[in-house]
């Protein structure tokens, strides 16, 4: 049994690319608790496309043991928490595990919107913070003048943190002294009931859903009956155990002060959640830890099998990951053009592209997505206000009083001279400046209040490209405002392709028709009629091009009685049809729909 | 009334490759000339003696490059053939001839060991297309082929005209037929320029100056109309000719005839079987030596099978496929095609003759896609 006293629970944060991930993997090795040659770069990132992504998209946990000098043993707990502001929630329910955080600022870069952000949810939580400056060994690091930042910025005392490579592993065993001397061992109860935070949970398909918690107060022991207090789910725990960083380590109960995992033959994630607090069914905690609701999605997308036949294949992929991914929601819905697929909601549009991502590479899936939509309060003349996360179910006009749209307020950390960029573009997507700070004379905060979909599909790509990758964002919803919106249709040979609808603010429906007409016309390819590409709203039209007919697709040729070349050829074209959709007399190749997507590159 | 039979004999050896060109054939093998020969023969009499007693009707020797194999040898296969088979009296007999290697001497000697059909491959009236095609001769040469076969009595010869080629306009195009009329053929094809991967042709394609495929179509378009100004009617996609001219053995192609190919890599559709001799020369020839089979790709096709190759085939033609045809040859099946037929129609990309369906100029250029779409309503 481990003293409370020697037990420190913390996480790291940073900006991204500022050495979150190299700190830990220095740690660790520190630590013995993974041996240098066996390191692999990034330990905690294990899943590929994270690593690929250079992003933690789940919360990982490692248990670490250590001697200091002074003869003491201590346990260390990282809960490693994702890096994107699409999973803030996630990173809030990770901090809520701890009782303190080592910032990792780039002392090349200095303070930037996610140090920023992550900061003040960390304070938030009331975590004690030690910041450390990473990458000093760089000819242009500058520590002084970042430690100064810290300072001016977060108003934290910086002067004497260490200054680290954790590349090179300088100056790591002073942040472990660090994380002895200024984070705060927890403090938990050991005989009150059970109260434990769920901060992330992971699908084996033979052990069920690994639930990994904090515990806060009492213990939690196999055989022992828990209920999650806000699902209210009820299950029998038939493992406790640590995590390593490759595997778990079974032990025979976890205590207050602890973080570890239990399993209980769970088999559906959604009823151990992420936020919840696990309690003991026979003497329950008299009240939930506070923080908990359930994840939100930001984005929604039609997501189709090209091949119409696969439908419960990709039903039963969505599943899968739905076990391991409380925040992907879905349902059945069917479209005139592409026919039956789901509607999924996302936390954001990376989330969006991961899973897009692993559906395609896990579970080998061709799909095709409609262009994301946020979500629309359209209230009608008849006072009903009607929630809309999918084009397909916006009201005829005339029905409709008004619309609402969600805003977000962007808080963007720049370099001075890219402010003009900034400003242009911000205007660009409909946003209101809400104010510009100096940081210093160099650096500059600028806050604007911006419509959610202005920014899904490429805003932070677009950011990037104006300021050369120097500026960072981040953004919060704040709520909901009247906005004028309209549907815009496309119509392929006069039909209307309800897959391709999407809502868009007024202004921007003119020059976002005649793009997408463009790319269609584009993309798809000649066929035996000409082809109008329209776009509309309501009935009027707005746009249009024409796909002349195809003229020539022949084989000149049956040489010799050798008609196995025709047949070949008609496989093939077989073949290409399978890529295609028909709607009506049109074909369209999955491609024209990717190309409508990614409109704005 | 014994089966009517087309023999073809394919020989696949050329002077040079054509740069455009991916079907089977050899250059710089001519040291195999005589053991091909011999093969062929053998392969012939053991075929006849395995095979009931069938009327052979037509007889085309293709390639490759015929006369590049050599008039002598090209006579000595005629006569196993005739040797071994019953060849009809008014049977129609075709050589496949390159302008450079086609002399009056050659001529004579074709005449008269029996063939009565001579099929010039002149492609273009251009020397430097020709050139850049790889083909090996000139249009001078071209049209002295022209008279030595008329020369040597050939009163059925046609020539092989190439569009859409590098450089090629629709102006040129329509010399390139104004001068192939100006021979006075019996026969034209007319074909277009396929860049088929893998050919220097294609690897090079960058650099081409090929006419798009609306230009193409014009091409096409343009020689459908002025060949039938000059009374050669058209009777398949890429063929046309004067009455009673149009090739008996190529028709039985596009109406499911019995034809048996002899040499490598020659196909043949006998007995409710598809099949082809094994492709590589060098292999052709041992395996006939060695008494192994050459026969490759066995598909046995009954005929009700065969309600796709009816319509894929036959609208090639412009004789069409019929409902009634249909319907005798494969039963049910020919109604899933109307509404689609109908669209085709009222289109412009097919018409109705009697109860025939053909496809118009419009429909030829984009018969691929037609075809498609009529074998996924069947």
């Amino acid at each position: 049994m481990i003293n409370q006293e020697n037990i420190r629970n913390f996480s790291i944060i940073a900006h991204i690319d500022h050495g979150k991930s190299t700190l830990a993997d220095r740690l660790l090795e520190l630590c013995g608790t993974v041996e240098k040659r066996d390191m692999e770069n990034q330990i905690l990132d294990s899943m590929d496309l994270e690593r690929e992504r250079g992003i933690t998209i789940k919360a990982r946990a490692v248990r670490m043991e250590y001697k200091s000098p002074d003869g003491n043993e201590y346990v260390f707990n990282l809960i490693d928490t994702p890096g994107h502001v699409d999973f803030n929630y996630e990173v809030s329910r990770s901090l809520a595990a701890c009782e303190g955080a080592v910032l990792v600022v780039d002392s090349t870069q200095g303070v930037e919107s996610q140090t920023l952000a992550n900061t003040y949810l960390a304070i938030e939580h009331d975590l004690e913070i030690v910041p450390v400056f990473n990458k000093t060994d760089l000819p242009n690091a500058d520590p002084e003048r970042c430690k100064k930042e810290v300072e001016a910025i977060i108003g934290l005392p910086a002067m004497d943190s260490p200054e680290i490579s954790a590349k090179h592993g300088i100056n790591v065993e002073q942040v472990i002294e660090r994380i002895i001397r200024d984070i705060p061992a927890p403090s938990g109860d050991r005989t009150a009931p059970l109260k434990a935070l769920i901060f992330d949970t992971q699908y084996e398909s033979y052990r069920g859903v690994i639930v990994y918690i904090r515990v806060m107060d009492g213990s939690i022991r196999p055989g022992m009956t828990v209920r999650m207090m806000n699902t209210g789910a009820e299950y029998n725990v038939v493992e406790t155990g640590y995590l390593a960083p490759r595997s778990m380590v079974p032990s025979p109960c976890l205590e207050a002060g602890e973080v570890g995992y239990f399993t209980a033959s769970i088999k559906n994630v959604a009823d151990t959640r992420v936020g919840d607090t696990v309690t003991g069914a026979a003497n329950p905690a008299k009240e939930a830890l506070q923080g908990y609701r359930a994840a939100q999605q930001m984005v929604f997308a039609g997501v189709y099998p090209l091949d119409g036949a696969k439908f419960a294949d990709l039903r039963d992929a969505l599943e899968k990951l739905k076990l391991n991914d409380a925040s992907l929601s879905f349902e059945p819905e069917t479209s005139v053009a592409l026919g039956f697929g789901f509607r999924c909601g996302f936390l954001g549009l990376l989330h969006m592209e991961v899973i897009i991502e692993r559906l395609e590479r896990e579970f080998n899936m061709e799909l095709i997505t409609t262009m994301p939509s946020v979500i629309y309060h359209v209230v009608k003349t008849n006072g009903k206000m009607m929630v809309i996360d999918n084009p397909l179910n916006y009201p005829n006009p005339s029905e409709i009083e008004y619309c609402e749209e969600p805003f977000v307020e962007a808080s963007i950390l720049t370099p001075a001279e890219y402010v003009g960029n900034i400003m242009e573009l911000c205007q660009d997507r409909r946003g209101e400046l809400k104010g510009m700070d100096y940081l210093d004379a160099d650096r500059v905060e600028l806050k604007y209040e911006l419509p959610l979909n202005e920014i899904i599909y490429d805003f932070f790509d677009a950011l990037k490209s104006r300021t050369r990758g120097y500026a960072s964002l981040n953004y919060e919803l704040s709520g909901y405002r009247r906005s004028n919106l309209v549907k815009l249709d496309i119509l392929l040979n006069g039909d209307l392709i309800d897959a391709l609808s999407l809502i868009v603010h007024a202004d921007k429906a003119y020059p976002r028709a005649r793009r997408m007409a463009e790319k269609l016309k584009d993309n798809i390819p000649r066929q035996m009629f000409e082809i109008p590409v329209q776009a509309a709203i309501g009935g009027k039209i707005i746009a249009r091009e024409t796909i002349k007919a195809m003229r020539k697709d022949v084989l000149a040729k049956c040489y010799g009685g050798d008609i196995t070349r025709k047949k070949k050829l008609l496989e093939k074209q077989k073949e290409g049809k399978k890529r295609m959709r028909s709607f009506g007399t049109v074909q369209v190749p999955q491609e024209a729909f990717m190309a409508v997507l990614k409109l704005d590159e | 009334m014994n089966k009517k039979l087309g023999i073809y004999v394919h020989i696949p050896f050329c002077r040079a490759k054509c740069s455009y060109c991916d079907f089977y054939s050899v250059t710089g093998s001519d040291n195999l000339f005589g053991a091909y020969s011999e093969a062929l023969k053998t392969h012939i009499r053991e075929a006849a003696e395995q095979l009931a007693e069938c009327d052979v009707d037509t007889i085309y020797f293709g390639g490759g490059t015929p006369t590049h194999f050599g008039a002598k040898r090209l006579c000595a296969v005629l006569n196993e053939i005739a040797k071994r088979f019953y060849i009809t009296e008014k049977a129609e007999i075709t050589f496949e001839a390159n302008p450079e290697s086609l002399d009056g001497e050659d001529a004579l000697r074709l005449r008269r060991a029996g063939f009565n059909r001579v099929s010039i491959g002149v492609q273009s009236n251009d020397n430097l297309t020709l050139r850049q095609l790889g083909r090996p001769h000139t249009w001078e040469r071209a049209k002295r082929a022209v008279r030595a076969c008329r020369d040597a009595g050939f009163q059925n010869l046609s020539i092989d005209l190439m569009y859409g080629l590098p450089g090629q306009t629709l102006k040129k195009w329509e010399a390139s037929i104004a001068d192939g009329i100006a021979l006075e053929p019996e026969h034209i094809s007319c074909y277009g320029l396929k860049l088929e991967e893998g050919t220097p042709l294609f690897e090079r394609r960058a650099e081409l100056e090929l006419p798009d495929d609306d230009c193409q179509a014009d091409m096409y378009a343009a020689a459908v109309e002025r060949l039938d100004e000059e009374g050669y009617a058209q009777y398949e996609i890429s063929n046309f000719a004067r009455k009673g001219f149009a090739s008996r053995h190529n028709m039985k192609y596009w109406t499911l005839g019995e034809y048996l190919g002899f040499g490598a890599s020659a196909h043949s559709d006998l007995n409710g079987r598809r099949f082809a001799c094994v492709k590589d020369v060098r292999q052709y020839i041992e395996r006939i030596r060695s008494g192994e089979k050459v026969m490759t790709d066995l598909e046995f096709l009954p005929p009700q099978a065969r309600a796709g190759e009816y319509i894929m085939l036959g609208l090639r033609t412009v004789r069409g496929i019929s409902s009634a045809e249909f319907t005798s040859r494969y039963g049910e099946g020919f109604e899933k095609l109307r509404p689609y037929i109908r669209k085709l129609v009222s289109a412009g990309f097919a018409r109705e003759v009697g109860e025939r369906v053909r496809l118009t100029t419009k429909g030829f250029l984009v018969s691929n896609v037609i075809i498609g779409n009529l074998l996924d309503y069947l």
